[in-house]
């Protein structure tokens, strides 16, 4: 039943997904605690830019992507120059294409948790000791957990379910760029509805898990 | 001038200026005045959390903010600051919440300070709850405990009671002396209500649209109101206005509502309008006297300011009575239906069988009117 395809497909997409959502921390946390928090030059076109990838077809950010990252891209070219390597198709692409696809959904969740902190909350820390730095870390996000976590729920499910972005950058190379999402549409294409269906039931599951996963960190932020 | 705390502070933000400046001593500040008056804003730049925009804030002779270029960091400041609602972490117990000012010391200093301060405010029973298993005056004290655990130069409270019921809210009222009194930290407390500042103060200032419309000792304060406008803020009954008729250092006269009256000038200040002008002045409700009848008439002599009225209505407030009277005399009364608010004890409202017999003299000392310099 599960055949060599379908495991392969299933393994790199949790891999890229748990990467992404790895990066979606590195780098959403402290972007939605500053985007929440602190006033910067440029702050409204990071949020801009952040944000856009949640309403453009995920075609469109995959092209920007592509424009950035490929082999003649802003910041491929100059890598490929350097090294002989490129990013592009290869499954570092997948993860790439998964982070910025999710990290909308990380920081704006995130985000709006940071903002529910009382403020009052960190002045006290201040008028206490604790720079800015150790109020985040000690008041700021622990009070905002829950809705960080939801968030870290959110973007894992929507790099697990990443598509467009993916087929764009990374291609839709078996057991290499192929995730689930790409493999069911192969296999739909090809005519192999045994594995198109167990592949659309597992995601489908997953799918399920995470979101009354997200639900439940949500009702608990509050 | 060695006074303990000296702030003057400017900070503009769209529509509200706050400008203001004043000393304290030891003991209590209270800054009291209606809401949006600019004191939390006040309390704010002192704690460092608001940087004004000019001026110079010193306390126990340590410069923490000059405009020309010291500004020390809330961190810094070891000032203590109560916020309105008390802002307790909710994911640290009560312990975590009084020691967190002490992070940076060593361990066992940390938990001895911090056993010795929740002991003294006797919640050493509670050490290990959360913030919201804790009732209001227990929330206070830990945000008092949390305040003073860091030994600060100033406490700030903003509007400390104002979380509470009014029935809790009067004896946290005199817990809150008592920790102030006994702990001996200089603060500065907010509030709009009259009697938490009287209670709580040894110096109250008063806030008025972003300034100081007076500042002074408390019971300076309760008998020497600067103005008509202060008299008002502090919630001071029969605020009158009358005419000159003739000024001394030592004595007013003025006429209101057809009589003439005689007042004491104050000693401190000696106001001496033009015959003919305007004057404000306040007579407290307790402080007019009733006369009894059943001792013969009053003595014009002995009795001054001596005047006849009706009690158009009155108000039973528990353990006294407010009687609303009108003079005997034509025109407009002065405060809508009556000239003057008088207060009375329950036991003279019955000896004196007021519910029955309506119409009284009175009189009223020459000290207990109030001249208000315009």
């Amino acid at each position: 039943m599960l055949s060599p395809e379908i495991l392969d497909a299933l393994a790199l997409s949790l891999r890229v997904a748990v990467l992404a959502t790895a990066l979606n921390a590195l780098v959403g946390i402290p972007l939605a605690y500053a985007l929440a928090r602190r006033r910067f030059p440029g702050k409204a076109l990071v949020d801009l830019a952040v944000t856009l990838p949640l309403v453009l077809p995920p075609t469109v950010t995959g092209y920007y992507l592509i424009v950035l990252l490929g082999r003649r891209g802003w910041l491929g070219a100059p890598l490929y120059a350097a090294t002989g390597w490129t990013i592009a198709f290869t499954w570092y692409a997948a993860v790439v294409a998964a982070t910025v696809m999710a990290l909308p959904l990380l920081v704006r969740t995130a985000r709006a948790a940071i903002e529910s902190v009382d403020r009052d909350l960190e002045k006290a820390a201040y008028t206490l000791g604790r720079s800015e730095w150790r109020t985040m870390l000690e008041v700021t996000l622990p009070l905002a957990r829950n809705g960080i976590l939801a968030g870290l729920v959110l973007a894992f499910a929507r790099a697990l379910g990443e598509f467009g972005a993916t087929l764009m950058l990374a291609g839709n190379i078996p057991g290499r760029t192929a995730t689930v999402p790409l493999a069911i549409y192969t296999a739909v294409q090809t005519g192999e509805s045994g594995v198109a269906l167990a592949l659309v039931a597992i995601l489908t599951v997953l799918s399920c898990v995470v979101l009354v996963a997200a639900g439940r960190l949500g009702a608990r932020a509050t | 001038m060695s006074e303990r705390l000296e702030v003057r502070v400017l900070k503009r933000l769209p529509g509200f200026t706050l400008d203001v400046a004043w000393t304290a001593g030891d003991g209590v500040a209270v800054l009291f005045g209606p809401s949006g008056a600019g004191k939390t804003l006040t309390l704010q730049c002192l704690a460092g959390l608001l940087r004004p925009d000019a001026g110079r804030i010193v306390v126990d002779g340590r410069v923490l903010f000059d405009a020309d270029g010291v500004d020390v960091p809330p961190q810094g400041r070891r000032v203590g600051y109560v916020f309105q609602g008390y802002a307790l972490f909710p994911h640290l117990t009560v312990a975590g919440n009084v020691g967190f000012g002490l992070r940076d010391r060593p361990r066992a200093e940390r938990e001895a300070r911090t056993t010795r301060v929740l002991d003294r405010l006797g919640l050493a029973a509670f050490a290990s709850r959360l913030p919201r298993e804790l009732s209001g005056g227990q929330r206070q004290r830990v945000a008092l405990g949390r305040a003073l655990a860091t030994d600060p130069a100033l406490l700030l409270l903003d509007e400390p009671l104002s979380a509470l019921d009014a029935p809790l809210r009067h004896s946290l009222r005199d817990e809150l002396r008592t920790i102030l009194r006994d702990w001996g930290t200089a603060a500065v407390l907010v509030t709009h209500d009259v009697t938490e500042a009287y209670r709580l103060a040894d110096r109250i200032v008063v806030y008025d649209g972003g300034r100081v419309v007076q500042a002074a000792p408390r019971s300076e304060l309760l008998w020497q109101p600067a103005s008509e406008s202060v008299a008002r803020i502090m919630g001071i009954r029969n605020v009158l206005h009358g005419v000159v008729v003739k000024a001394t250092p030592d004595r007013i006269q003025l006429r209101w509502r057809g009589q003439l009256l005689e007042a004491v000038n104050s000693p401190t200040r000696s106001y001496l309008p033009p015959p003919e002008s305007p004057i404000a002045f306040f007579v407290r409700p307790e402080y007019v006297r009733l006369i009894r009848k059943d001792r013969g008439s009053a003595d014009p002599d002995h009795h001054m300011n001596l005047m006849a009225g009706t009690v158009v209505s009155d108000e039973d407030f528990g353990t006294r009575w407010s009687l609303k009277i009108r003079l005997d005399v034509p025109g407009e009364p002065a405060q809508g239906d009556h000239d003057l608010e008088v207060e009375v004890p329950h036991l003279v409202y019955e000896i004196l069988e007021i519910d029955r017999d309506r119409r009284w003299q009175f009189s009223i000392h020459r000290g207990s009117i109030h001249v208000l310099p315009a």
